[in-house]
């Protein structure tokens, strides 16, 4: 293996450990967090910059040039997929009537009538 | 060779989020654990394209990625309305 080989490959495996480092992260997020909407937070702290940073860096240790456009290209659309589906979630689950665990929001129960005092 | 221990390092935070796939209490946390695992699939299938070198395990990737899309899209439709024929005016749902 010639030097510019073993750089590549050190500096993706680098940036693939970061990125690891905040998918993990996520899911500790994911397991741990008590309420719906704070899990929905350390998900997509997890998958949009976690997955970004993993795919980067597989892209700079990827054998030919073909594969490591289409890993940023996959890492782009990850970073582009990621809030649009959170906020989907979120909002769905808000519509629903899941109300969160604290702050003065009581969501009313789905096909309730809406009362005057409604924050 | 260090691609594929990425690729089981990320199976192994897919098999965490699985967990919270089955143990979620209310739908939403099971919609939003299917997307983490989605994700995690596409990325093990990316990280095995590297290891092999074969762009085909990539398209893999990018198909799943974008069924992920289609597929939380879908279900968040399916919990807002409960249904996915189109709503009667009803007043109070702010689309």
């Amino acid at each position: 293996m010639d030097v510019l080989t073993l750089l590549r490959t050190g500096l993706g495996a680098l940036v693939a450990v970061a990125g690891l480092v905040a998918i993990f992260g996520g899911t500790l997020g994911i397991l741990r967090f008590p309420d719906f909407y704070t899990r929905l937070h350390g998900a997509s702290v997890a998958d949009a910059p976690g997955a970004a940073l993993v795919l980067a860096g597989l892209a700079l240790m990827a054998p030919d040039f073909a594969i490591a456009v289409r890993l940023l290209l996959l890492a782009g659309l990850v970073v582009a997929a990621g809030p649009i589906l959170s906020h989907a979630l979120a909002s769905a689950a808000h519509a629903g009537g899941l109300s969160p665990l604290s702050g003065r929001y009581k969501a009313p129960r789905p096909g309730a009538q809406a009362q005057g005092d409604e924050p | 060779m260090t691609a594929l221990l990425i690729g089981v390092a990320v199976a192994v935070s897919g098999l965490l989020a699985l967990l919270r796939l089955f143990s979620g209490p209310t739908l939403h946390d099971r919609a939003l654990a299917a997307k983490t695992v989605m994700v995690r699939a596409a990325l093990i299938c990316a990280a095995l394209a590297v290891a092999a070198g074969r762009s085909d395990w990539l398209d893999a990737a990018i198909a799943v990625v974008l069924t992920a899309i289609v597929l939380v899209l879908a279900i968040t439709k399916v919990f807002r309305t409960r249904t996915f024929q189109a709503p009667l005016s009803r007043p109070q749902e702010d689309i």
